[in-house]
């Protein structure tokens, strides 16, 4: 009898324990930010989530979530009903007023930069990882990513030593038919550089484009970064709309390829390296089998 | 066409309906409050003694971004259907809008230019960053009417059809402005003047709100006064001077007034379509064309139209929420088509 005292003393102050060490950090979250959640999944911090905004689409259990709309838009009621403790979010997270309401009801709200690079991204996952109490994974996380974003880069030396990088250019949003083209100073521009191909847009920004304009540039590679382009069919019916896009020597070659659009937005996210790998690989194919 | 109620009867319908909107604003969200506590946070407001206990959050979604939101309503509603009314009277025509004067689409301009020069010059303090486009959006709509006014003036005599002609050109030429700065506009950028273009009730604050109360309270207690006028303008220019209406200085008043109140609105809460062009055909419908009814009943009828469309705004997708722009159309088209069917049969 005594045993069981003692052991239910032990089994309350184990609990109680726990309960402390869980009370100091924030157990309801709500991330805005599509690379920010992925983050905070690949963390461990799935299970803490309980909204999430409209850019968040990965992993694709986060998609079940309540919506809390776009992230810029966000509504200070709406944010709320979630009962959040933390609210997380890139810098472009606003409008600055309702940040300012959610603060004011003793919600936590921590914005994290947006900026492609690694010192960022070594920042926003020590943070992250201070806030969801796994530090030490948010630090092999990082090791692993930078590793692999190294290999990226020796991968891509070693491909250029052989063949030229080929001009590439990036196309999202077409539904007008119109594709616009990620120019200079996109986060597209700065993916396309990492998977060692060259941007032949010279403009700054997304803009449209005229496709005489685009014909003449002449890529050796189209990469589409457009869900209503997924698939071949749709691409043969924007080829069909544009001949001229047709006769460039990416489209001959049949050197299109597909980018998720999600990986354009909100900083360097846990899926980046891989792509960069499959975009590297079409950008640089096998010399065997090129080779007479 | 004549009134199908009483003043009296529309007055004390409205009024309710007024009242109605506003509570159910105040007491409706994406946070479910118990009803006794958003009363009891209601009645602290009102600064009487009520004890707190447990009542922190009802007091704060309430003080803080229920209230000002449904002001902001009120005033933004008012304030777009008088000034429909005015320009209804003005050029004698229903399907006037307060964005025939050129009103809405410079202070689309104004709002465009803050947003895309602002984040091109690297942002201007988050502080400041809601004042400069308000500001911004209100000084536009204030220059493109009065260069619409100005260029509908001849040998000292405002020349309506000409003001009208004016403010087409002058729209598109803003339309086009608007345009270069989209077409300039980072990807980001881009969003925002999307967003705003659809307007928005969400995140009203106190400090942005008094600006907007105090013009329309002042345009919504200046106008009715001139009821009588309007009424003689109804019958053509000339028939009213010989009435004894100064006909020049009532133009003037009506396009200042015009061009104060939608400025002030579209600042604060971005494009919101539709109220200034119906809201004053729906009174007119039930009401009649005097404008002694007209035009405080508009004030009421697009104060509550407005409130009910947030309503739904916040509702709809809580927790996330739709521009309110989209619902105010979506509301009110149907029923306005109800309505001109009805009248017909």
């Amino acid at each position: 009898m005594r045993l069981n005292i003692r052991a239910v003393a032990l089994c309350v102050a184990l609990l109680v324990n726990q309960g402390a060490s869980a009370v100091d950090l924030p157990q309801r979250w709500v991330s805005a930010g599509g690379a920010l959640s992925e983050w905070v999944s690949a963390l461990g911090g799935e299970s803490k989530l309980v909204g999430v905004d409209t850019t968040s689409q990965h992993p694709e259990s986060l998609r079940a979530l309540p919506s809390i709309g776009y992230q810029r838009q966000l509504s200070a009621e709406g944010v709320l009903s979630l009962r959040p403790q933390i609210l997380v979010g890139t810098e472009e997270m606003g409008p600055p007023p309702v940040l300012a309401q959610i603060r004011s009801a003793g919600v936590q709200v921590e914005l994290f930069s947006a900026t492609p690079d690694l010192p960022t991204l070594r920042g926003n996952l020590q943070h992250l990882g201070q806030l969801l109490g796994t530090e030490a994974e948010a630090a092999q996380l990082f090791d692993r990513y930078q590793k692999q974003l190294t290999q990226q880069h020796t991968r891509v030396v070693e491909a250029q030593r052989k063949q030229k990088a080929p001009g590439v250019l990036l196309l999202v949003g077409s539904s007008g038919g119109k594709p616009l083209v990620a120019g200079k100073g996109t986060s597209a521009d700065w993916l396309l550089q990492q998977a060692g191909g060259h941007n032949l847009a010279t403009h700054g920004g997304y803009k449209s484009f005229s496709v005489e304009s685009l014909a003449g540039l002449n890529p050796d590679v189209l990469v589409f970064a457009d869900r209503a382009l997924s698939g071949e069919e749709a691409r043969a019916a924007l080829f069909r709309e544009n001949p001229i896009l047709s006769s460039t020597r990416a489209a001959r070659d049949g050197r299109v390829m597909e980018l998720d659009p999600t990986l354009l937005v909100g900083g360097l996210g846990p899926r980046l390296p891989q792509s960069l790998v499959e975009l590297t690989a079409g950008f640089y194919p096998v010399e065997s089998a090129t080779a007479p | 066409m004549t009134a199908l109620v009483k003043p009296r009867t529309l007055f004390i319908g409205l009024g309710v309906l007024c009242l109605l909107a506003t509570w159910l604003s105040l007491a409706l969200g994406p946070v479910s409050l118990p009803l006794l506590d958003t009363l009891r946070a209601a009645l602290r407001l009102l600064g009487l003694p009520v004890a707190v206990d447990g009542l922190e959050q009802a007091e704060l979604i309430l003080g803080q971004i229920r209230l000002p939101r449904t002001l902001l309503g009120l005033a933004v509603g008012g304030v777009l259907a008088l000034s429909g009314v005015a320009m209804q009277g003005l050029f004698r025509n229903p399907l006037a809008d307060p964005g025939l004067v050129g009103v809405s689409s410079g202070a689309a301009l104004g709002a465009a230019f803050a947003i895309v020069a602002g984040s091109a010059l690297g942002g201007v303090p988050e502080a400041f960053g809601p004042y400069v486009l308000s500001l911004c959006a209100f000084l536009g709509g204030l220059g493109v009417t009065a260069l619409v006014y100005r260029l509908g003036r001849r040998n000292g005599q405002t020349h309506v059809a000409t003001m009208l002609l004016a403010g087409i050109a002058l729209t598109a030429l803003s339309g086009s402005a608007v345009g270069l700065f989209t077409y300039l506009a980072d990807d980001a950028t881009l969003r925002t003047l999307t967003f705003w273009n659809l307007g928005s009730l969400n995140g009203a604050s106190y400090a942005r709100l008094w600006p907007l109360l105090l013009v329309s309270a002042g345009v919504a207690l200046w106008l009715p006064r001139r009821a009588r006028e309007l009424n003689a303008l109804l019958l053509g220019e000339s028939e009213a001077a010989h009435l004894g209406v100064n006909v020049e200085a009532l133009k003037r008043e009506l396009v200042f007034c015009t061009a104060l109140g939608v400025g002030a609105a579209v600042a604060a809460a971005g494009m919101i379509g539709f109220v200034g062009l119906v809201v004053p055909h729906l009174v007119r419908l039930v009401a009649g064309p005097d404008h002694r009814v007209l035009l405080p009943a508009s004030v009421l009828a697009g104060a509550s139209l407005l409130l009910l469309a947030d309503l739904v705004a916040r509702l709809a997708l809580a927790p996330a929420e739709l521009p309110i722009g989209i619902v105010t159309a979506f509301i009110g088209a149907p029923f306005f088509l109800y309505l001109l069917v009805r009248g017909r049969a």
